[in-house]
């Protein structure tokens, strides 16, 4: 019951919203929004104390027929592999809801979408069933593209429909392959169950988990995928980025664990040469072409991309310490990445634009932003692997369980990570250092900057204090999360 | 070979030669009340050979119904449209004809193709000569009752439709709020296709 | 195996079926070999099976009779008339739901399950027609008695198509939907656009009328006979060119009913020049007949041709996925690119038909079921906006959210369920057909339906953009000229009642949804004739 509760206070409450009565503020709205959105969190939460920790398998189950003739079942259940992602939601729906104080356009509408993504996010994570799974996955669409297209930059109808093809294209690959599980094996169950070796040659084990691995790969997105997220991220507004890519993303990554090595564990390790090759190239694109952006939110857009490419590593290598690396990531990424988009976009609407090149010594104490430069300076420092952060740890225990199985392809990526330095070192360096005025006609004069109000930092203060707990307890994450990747991990046999 | 049978095979060569003939010339004829009266004859003779088949009844039928009704409403409908006007050449009309004799030669030859080297199912019921009115009844009213049925409310439906749609209505208004209608589609926004693609 | 083999119901359905052959056999005998005179007529005749159609009979006279007393006494009462001669249809087909199985006017017509489903679903939409067609026709100014009376005309052809068993039902019963779609569409009259959609229908319907009258008698002549068991025996043991022949006209015909490409040259033009509450008709329950009859005949009589049927449906339902959908990309106008859809949609139900199992069957009558809620809906909704403001243009709508909320959610809502988003009506009876199509092994089918729909998505959700989207400064002018919502006109108050209602089942349909896939399992376990072609190709799959 208490996993259908985190289906449940999201939907009912986009309902409750959409038929509130008479025309309310957007704040009351927000407000509303807020105390469902910290109902659902304390949910989430909630489910660490019946949640055994020793535990590989599924646990809370609930399980319920819903529509008999496609094999489509009521199925959730939790397992350590997404309930640090399902608290991550939590948190960061929650934090998108705080931060969207400059809704007044369509607030009623723009809130209860934000709670049916939250809710398909739930959804997700916790399907226990493959058709449920894709429902969900496909719930969270419509929903996110409104979002962009309604509530995004200059350029929004575009980036918009551009993420809605593409995912709806993804969408397609992923049901595909899942008809194909069901029926090449002659089960016709979208249970999930993993493909033994002599159930299916290996030609199509390698077709299905190839549309799945593309499919994801779009959502992730991986290199030559990722063409949609510069776009989305740069029109989307602060609340939405942060969702995006602190949770949307972590979607894809989580069905390449859960479907692709979960389900194809022998096509898994016959694919995995190139898949950590592929995870090489993903992270050093990624970063590079974040080192050529001057626009600061499609730069950390691309370093999404880069840091994504870490978990395609890790899962590559599908060592115990690797996956541990891998849910670490994501639930590190989520954070930081949430930091530095609200970090953006904040400057953004302090000076009304995110170009580096126009941008100059924002940390000045007595002209600038110097809270919002500090946060900035600790997201990036996170983002970048410095010890004592959450992103330390994550790349740590993806580099230490992925260099026994492809050394080559983790001394690239730990190449791209050293990048990310470089990169985020040209922003800081470029934004927040250096005095406020360069050169006369340019665009941010120098003139004092307005306080940015406490409660405006919030989120992403707390945000950035969660990066420092995790980077100081990797415990916390760890413990709950060991036997499910530890499991995960033993099915492809040892490798570590 | 009997007198009679001689005389069926005689009866039967002339009657086809008139139906094959004569539906030649109704499509070739360029005068289309020749084509009318034509097309009467080659229904006639298509009686004929109802009569050749014993089936007196459908014979009838196939003279007050086509004859006496469909081609006496055709050339109706010639006469009271008695307008000439000259049709616009077309285009490659030549080789438009070379291609569909082309198609219908094609057609032509599969169907015999196929009529010969069918087994059909023969012999087929017996006649049953005078008996057969009696017959056709009781079947119009035992396993064709439905179709029967069904056709009387198509003749019903289609005498309604042919009415509203040539009934000249003077004033046409919306009943509700009174103001006038035009009895097109509500719908202006858009241009006719027709007429946009003559321009 | 398939998923619902295993039901109670369909074990009931086979020991039904069994007992219902050798009645059936008995009884065609009767009428096949020439029994003694008058013989015939002691046979029971068991007319009550078309006592759904004589509802609907009753109402067409009633609201001619009424009609007589002039145009504002048949505003007035011709609704209510019509509400229950449909309403009592549906309930007397209820009725003979898992009925026993008896054919009725020795053996022209049989009310096995699938016949019931589909005669269901053509009434529904007949009804929901009905009712959002009132303030349409009204406010063009046409006579609203004689509209209905054609339109339940049609749909007493389409409902006997469904249930006919013999070539001369079929063929009346097809005329009379085809000779009353005619004239619907026609019927704005003093409309070039309208007089040339039914021009052009005429012209190619009765050509298509002909077409299989043509293959019909084909068959008559190989067979002797004019009931398509007879047919489908008699096929069987003669498996000549010529009934090759006779299956490429009856298939011309069918895919023309349907609207499957290449036959599909008509759709557009009339679906633009037809009144759009008759569009919505022609869409969803003459399609819903043409299937029928397809299942009737290449299902029932071609089964010695199952393979040769199921390539050219293969290839029709490609095409028709494909260029339905690429070319609605086109489209600016709204009716048009419904068209265009609607040929995509019916290569979607398609699959379900190439697959010929029972899960196969079962998907086709759902999603005729599910697009029938979600096609009227978003009919209704267009029909709502275009007595608004006279237009159907898709740039028209921009802006549109501000100014009727009720519009934009109705519309976007149907509009994502016809392209499969979930949890939408749409995207359970798509998934239940690919589901169907993948257990058969029908790959390309599959595949081109998961691409076409992606592109589908596209097309559709570019309306839903100009709605929801589009700033109110971006509004178009007749959005921003837009009159105040006013209900209390007669006839408006059934076209909210029908779009409140097919957009409610659209929406919260596909969540509810296994009722509805229990009824189409169970429509394909009552019908004898789809068992025996499972039973057949199961057959065939173990040899």
């Amino acid at each position: 019951m208490l996993l259908s509760l985190l289906l449940l206070i999201p939907f009912l409450g986009a309902l409750a919203l959409i038929l509130w009565p008479g025309s309310p503020s957007s704040a009351r709205l927000r407000d509303v929004s807020i105390v469902l959105l910290v109902m659902q969190c304390l949910a989430s939460f909630a489910l660490l104390l019946p949640f055994d920790a020793a535990d590989a398998g599924l646990q809370l189950v609930e399980q319920a027929r819903w529509v008999r003739a496609i094999g489509l079942d009521y199925a959730l259940a939790l397992d350590g592999l997404s309930l640090p992602l399902v608290l991550m939601n939590g948190v960061l729906c929650l934090v998108a809801a705080i931060s969207s104080r400059t809704i007044e356009n369509r607030p009623r509408v723009y809130f209860a979408l934000l709670l049916v993504i939250s809710g398909a996010v739930n959804g997700a994570f916790l399907a226990q069933n493959l058709l449920l799974f894709f429902l969900f996955y496909e719930l969270e669409l419509i929903p996110l593209w409104l979002l962009i297209a309604v509530w995004g930059g200059a350029n929004r109808a575009y980036a918009a429909t551009k993420f809605l093809i593409v995912t709806a294209v993804s969408g397609v690959l992923i049901l595909g392959a899942f008809l194909g599980i069901a029926f090449v094996t002659g089960t016709m169950d979208f249970s999930l169950r993993p493909i033994l070796a002599g159930e299916l040659g290996m030609t199509t084990q390698l077709v299905l988990m190839g549309a799945l691995l593309i499919g994801f790969g779009i959502k992730i997105p991986l290199f030559p995928f990722h063409t949609w997220l510069p776009d989305a991220h740069t029109e989307a507004s602060t609340p939405v980025s942060v969702l995006l890519a602190g949770v949307l993303l972590k979607l894809g990554t989580y069905g390449l664990l859960r479907f692709c090595l979960g389900l194809f564990p022998d096509a898994w390790q016959v694919a995995a040469p190139w898949l950590a090759g592929w995870a090489a190239i993903s992270v050093l694109y990624g970063s590079l072409a974040a080192i050529a952006q001057s626009d600061m939110k499609r730069m950390v857009a691309y370093s999404s991309v880069g840091h994504m490419g870490y978990v395609l590593l890790a899962a590559a290598a599908a060592t115990p310490l690797g996956l541990m690396g891998a849910l670490f990531q994501m639930v590190s990424h989520g954070l930081i990445s949430g930091v530095l988009f609200l970090v953006v976009g904040v400057v953004y609407a302090q000076t009304g634009t995110r170009d580096l090149n126009v941008l100059r010594g924002l940390l000045n104490p007595q002209r600038g932003l110097p809270l919002t430069g500090s946060l900035m300076i600790i997201g990036v420092m996170a983002s970048a692997g410095i010890p004592g952060m959450a992103g330390f740890i994550s790349e740590f225990l993806i580099f230490r369980g992925s260099l026994q199985p492809f050394p080559l392809a983790t001394l690239l990526s730990m190449v791209g990570s050293g990048l990310t330095a470089v990169y985020f070192l040209l922003l800081v360096n470029r934004a927040f250092f250096g005095r406020l005025a360069i050169a006369p006609g340019e665009v941010v004069n120098p003139r004092i900057l307005n306080r940015v109000a406490l409660r405006e930092q919030a989120p992403a203060i707390a945000l950035s204090l969660g990066v420092l707990v995790l980077g100081l307890a990797p415990e916390l994450l760890s413990n709950l999360s060991e036997a499910a990747t530890t499991g995960l991990s033993l099915i492809t046999g040892d490798m570590s | 070979m009997t007198i009679a049978t001689t005389t069926e095979l005689i009866c039967f060569l002339v009657l086809s030669a008139v139906v094959v003939i004569g539906a030649l010339g109704v499509v070739l004829l360029s005068n289309i009340v020749y084509s009318a009266f034509l097309l009467g004859g080659v229904f006639t003779a298509v009686a004929g050979l109802y009569l050749l088949l014993n089936a007196s009844f459908v014979a009838m039928a196939q003279i007050l119904v086509y004859v006496g009704a469909i081609n006496v409403l055709i050339l109706f409908a010639i006469m009271l449209v008695n307008k000439r006007e000259d049709l616009k050449a077309i285009a490659n009309l030549t080789t438009r004809r070379a291609v569909s004799a082309g198609v219908c030669a094609g057609l032509l030859a599969l169907l015999v193709r196929v009529v010969v080297t069918t087994p059909w199912s023969l012999p087929g019921p017996p006649a049953v000569g005078e008996e057969a009115t009696a017959r056709i009844g009781e079947h119009l009213f035992t396993d064709y009752l439905l179709p029967f049925e069904v056709a009387s409310v198509l003749l019903l439906m289609a005498m309604i439709g042919a009415i509203v749609l040539a009934r000249r209505d003077v004033l046409a208004t919306d009943v509700v709020t009174g103001e006038v209608a035009d009895q097109g589609l509500i719908e202006k926004a858009r241009t006719p296709l027709l007429m946009n693609r003559a321009e | 195996m398939t998923v619902g083999a295993s039901s109670a119901a369909t074990v009931a359905a086979a020991q039904r079926f069994q007992a219902a052959m050798p009645d059936m056999g008995a009884s065609l005998l009767a009428t096949q070999a020439m029994a003694a005179p008058g013989e015939l007529l002691n046979l029971s005749l068991n007319a009550s099976a078309v006592l759904p159609e004589a509802a609907v009979l009753l109402a067409m006279i009633a609201t001619l009779l009424v009609d007589l007393a002039g145009e504002k006494v048949a505003t007035r009462w011709v609704p209510p008339i019509c509400y229950i001669g449909l309403g009592s249809s549906l309930v007397l087909l209820a009725l003979q739901w898992n009925a026993p199985l008896e054919p009725s006017f020795l053996g022209a017509f049989l009310a096995d399950n699938l016949a019931v489903a589909f005669r269901a679903v053509i009434a529904l939409s007949t009804l929901l027609s009905l009712l959002i067609s009132w303030r349409y026709a009204e406010k063009s100014g046409t006579p609203v008695g004689e509209y209905a009376a054609i339109l339940l005309a049609a749909t007493l052809g389409a409902m006997l198509l469904c249930g006919a068993t013999d070539l001369v039902s079929v063929f009346i019963s097809l005329e009379t939907l085809s000779v009353a779609s005619y004239l619907l569409s026609g019927y704005m009259k003093r409309d070039a656009r309208s007089s040339e959609a039914a021009l052009k229908y005429l012209l190619v319907g009765s050509a298509a009328a002909a077409v299989f009258l043509y293959g019909s008698s084909l068959l008559y002549g190989l067979s002797g006979s004019t009931s398509l068991d007879t047919i489908g025996l008699a096929l069987q043991s003669s498996t000549t060119p010529l009934a090759a022949l006779a299956l490429v006209f009856v298939l011309a015909t069918v895919a023309f009913k349907i609207a499957a490409v290449p036959f599909h040259q008509w759709t557009p033009d009339v679906y633009e020049g037809s009144p759009t509450p008759v569009v919505a008709f022609l869409s969803v329950g003459s399609k819903a007949a043409g299937f029928a009859l397809a299942l009737r005949i290449l299902v029932g009589c071609f089964g010695a041709f199952d393979d040769q049927w199921k390539l050219l449906f293969t290839v029709l339902a490609v095409l028709s996925m494909t260029l339905g959908n690429v070319v609605a990309l086109a489209q600016t106008s709204m009716k048009r690119m419904l068209a265009y859809s609607s040929i995509g949609q019916a290569g979607f139900v398609m699959i379900g038909m190439v697959c010929g199992t029972e899960d196969g069957f079962a998907a086709m009558v759902l999603y005729m079921a599910a697009y029938l809620f979600m096609n009227l809906g978003a009919f209704a909704c267009i029909i709502l906006f275009s007595i608004r403001t006279g237009s159907d243009r898709i740039s028209d709508y921009a802006g549109l959210y501000q100014k009727d909320p009720l519009i934009t959610l109705g519309l976007s809502l149907c509009l994502l369920s016809l392209g499969g988003i979930p949890p939408m009506l749409g995207f359970f009876g798509k998934i239940y057909l690919f589901f169907a199509g993948w257990a058969n092994h029908q790959y390309l089918l599959v595949v081109v339906g998961l691409v076409t729909s992606v592109i589908s998505i596209y097309y559709y959700i570019s309306v839903i953009k100009m709605m929801v989207v589009k700033e109110p400064q971006e509004a178009s002018d007749v959005v921003k000229a837009y009159p105040d919502v006013n209900w209390s006109l007669m006839g408006m108050q059934p076209l909210r009642v029908a779009l409140i209602g097919c957009v409610a089942i659209t929406a919260v349909g596909g969540i509810l949804s296994n009722p509805l896939f229990q009824w189409a399992n169970t429509a394909v376990a009552g019908t004898p004739l789809l068992q025996q072609a499972i039973a057949l190709s199961s057959l065939k799959g173990l040899g």
